[in-house]
């Protein structure tokens, strides 16, 4: 979730919450004050959080259209050249081009072609190719911690300070320092 | 923040006004199209009475699936899917009505199920149907239904209004009557549709009917609770309602249109390719008639092809205006899908006189059970009837088709729909047959207006007794957060 950098930072501020509600408004305030906020990582998905964090509708639905428009047109061009053109057989009596018959496979490349697609989008945009070493701020994000990650790389100590004092502020429970080394 | 609906005299008189402008069209086609004893007329009640109905009892049922998975998306608008029901509670009772009546040869909406009930002897593949059909049966199957059904519409209303829901023994209470009517609504939906629609054309059998027609409920169900959302919301109630639950309902429009989508090919495709004379017949006489071939595929268009395309985008479903198109599309949408079942028989019966056997004018499906004198006719069953498509007052003579009919009666009786109608002695030489064709015309459209005058009526008067959204529901407080925009 990420937004793309382009060299990846190391060091971390990390924030971590126990209840959603507070945790939402933190997000706001924060934000608010014009601090960037790297990540959001919950146990489980919050209403209003792509709001809270100023996130935008997501394009995958729409690559998801063209996708299935792929595959429709794939398999409905295919089984016409097949059917009219390369191997024309009469099979129950049906016309050679017997487009009700067509439909369920269409339908299917459809649905297959689309959900590849976006599966596949969705895991290169989102770097989550195999082999790739996860970074895991807090291992307590699955469990019941509502975690806010901020890029410590390239800020003071003083802005550090500030937002760690910021999210004590806003009812974090927990504030810690993450450092990952490079390559992992 | 505990808002009642007022009923208000003005409204009332707005609703009155289109029921009577329904009253108005049944008068014109009850003596405008008085040919087969008024079938137009008792098709146009039939139509209706079953498509409200339908909504009715869908709007209970989404409310026990909702309330069995524990769903809170609905609190806000559970009182307006209750509402939907409150129609059932005549128009069930409307619907055995109409079946007595056609029993009683006052009309001829049923008569192939009765020309099979007088057959002497029962053929061998309608020993079943003469059970299932057996009049007491029959009836006291509807009666079931139609008793039920106002039932649990009265029961469901009075129970969650109650203010007493985050009682644990009244929220397991609540489970029960949701899985009891899951339960009755499973068997009474299907067993309905067959009872009421698909035995108009009793030889024609469809395994899915039942699930198409709950289908299409569900569309017109949901396009009309987002549309009286909306209207609600103008005038002011329902303040916590917002595009995010409209939002919610779209969503569930736009799945069950293209569920509907899915069954409407499926019943098709399956009869399309396996070519069983009894199934096929159902679709000849159909793509056989111009005008219903426009209807079959313009509902087709209405249905499948616009939600695809135009409720897909999140901002259609997201905009009041946009969605409120929409649905009121949809619901006529699958009126003119129901009417495409209901309509065809009538104007089929042209010459059907009740107390006689029948005659039909069968000529299409012989033509269509590949009668083997007419090779010509029979190559290609569908566009041979192309030039059947003419308007009404068309003076149809088809003695010829007769008299291939009764021939045909020997070798295909069992098998073509109508075939078993030429018992009559001289099924030649009789007097052309009138033309009874009944098409979606001014009278359709004025009635179509005054059932869903009658129904919202029946709506609003259920909303009005009890306040619109039932406080202390334990997922009331989920339900109103539901927050989700982008910037």
């Amino acid at each position: 979730m990420s937004a793309a950098a382009t060299t990846t930072p190391n060091k971390f501020v990390v924030g971590l919450w126990d209840h959603e509600e507070v945790y939402l408004h933190a997000i706001e305030h924060i934000r608010h004050k014009g601090i960037e906020i790297y990540d959001s990582l919950t146990p489980f998905p919050v209403h209003g959080l792509e709001d809270a964090l100023g996130y935008k509708e997501t394009r995958l639905h729409t690559a998801g259209f063209f996708f299935g428009a792929t595959g429709t047109t794939l398999a409905l061009t295919f089984m016409t050249w097949v059917m009219t053109t390369n191997y024309p057989i009469n099979f129950g009596g049906k016309p050679y081009w017997p487009v009700p018959s067509f439909i369920p496979i269409t339908f299917e490349l459809t649905v297959l072609f689309a959900a590849w697609g976006m599966t596949l989008t969705y895991l290169v945009r989102n770097k989550l190719w195999p082999g790739r070493v996860p970074r895991i701020y807090d291992k307590r994000t699955t469990d019941d911690r509502f975690a806010l990650v901020f890029d410590a790389e390239k800020i003071s100590a003083q802005e550090i300070s500030d937002i760690k004092s910021l999210c004590t502020k806003e009812g974090a429970v927990e504030v810690k320092d993450k450092v990952f080394a490079a390559g992992e | 923040m505990n808002e009642t609906f007022e009923f208000t005299d003005k409204l009332k008189k707005q609703l009155f006004i289109m029921m009577g402008i329904g009253l108005l069209g049944l008068v014109m086609v009850f003596f405008l199209h008085p040919h087969n004893s008024h079938a137009r007329f008792w098709a146009n009640i039939l139509a209706n009475t079953y498509y409200f109905t339908g909504i009715s009892i869908f709007g209970m049922f989404a409310v026990s699936a909702a309330t069995l998975a524990y769903g809170g998306w609905h609190v806000l608008v559970k009182r307006i899917l209750l509402s939907l029901a409150a129609f059932v509670r005549v128009s069930g009772f409307v619907l055995v009505l109409i079946v007595v009546l056609g029993l009683l040869n006052v009309h001829t909406l049923y008569d192939h199920v009765k020309e099979i009930l007088h057959e002497s002897p029962v053929a061998e593949n309608h020993t079943t149907k003469v059970i299932f059909f057996a009049p007491a049966f029959w009836i006291s199957r509807l009666v079931a239904y139609a008793f039920l059904w106002a039932l649990f519409s009265w029961a469901m209303n009075k129970f969650f209004a109650r203010t007493d829901q985050t009682d644990p023994k009244v929220y397991k209470q609540s489970k029960l009557l949701a899985a009891a009517f899951i339960v009755t609504f499973a068997v009474t939906e299907s067993a309905a549709s067959w009872d009421y629609i698909m035995c108009l054309d009793t030889h024609w059998y469809s395994t899915l009917f039942g699930w198409y027609n709950f289908a299409s409920y569900g569309c017109a169900a949901w396009a009309m609770t987002i549309l009286l959302v909306i209207y609600l919301k103008s005038k002011g109630y329902l303040s916590r309602v917002n595009e995010n639950h409209v939002h919610d309902l779209g969503k569930l429009l736009f799945g069950f249109s293209i569920f509907w989508t899915y069954l409407w090919f499926d019943q098709f495709m399956l009869q399309w390719f396996a070519n069983i004379p009894e199934e096929t017949s159902f679709w000849v006489k159909r793509f056989g008639e111009g005008y219903f071939k426009f209807t079959i595929f313009g509902a087709l268009i209405i249905n499948f092809l616009f939600p695809l395309f135009f409720l897909i985008k999140r901002s259609a479903k997201r905009s009041f205006k946009m969605i409120g198109f929409g649905s009121a599309l949809l619901i006529f949408g699958h009126y003119v899908d129901f009417f495409n079942y209901v309509f065809i028989e009538p104007n089929w019966n042209h010459e059907l006189q009740h107390g006689h056997h029948a005659k039909l004018q069968t000529e299409k499906v012989v033509l269509y059970a590949q009668h083997e004198e007419h090779p010509a006719a029979v190559s290609d069953a569908t566009p041979a009837h192309e030039n059947k498509a003419e308007v009404a007052g068309e003076v149809k003579h088809e003695g010829a088709g007769h008299e291939a009919a009764t021939e045909a009666h020997g070798e295909h009786g069992a098998v073509g729909a109508e075939a078993h109608g030429e018992h009559v002695a001289g099924g030649h030489g009789h007097e052309a047959p009138v033309s009874n064709f009944a098409g979606i015309g001014v009278g359709e459209l004025l009635v179509f207006i005054g059932f869903l005058g009658a129904f919202l009526f029946a709506f609003f008067n259920n909303l009005s007794k009890r306040p619109i959204i039932v406080e202390n529901d334990p997922y009331l407080k989920e339900n109103e957060k539901l927050v989700v925009t982008y910037s």
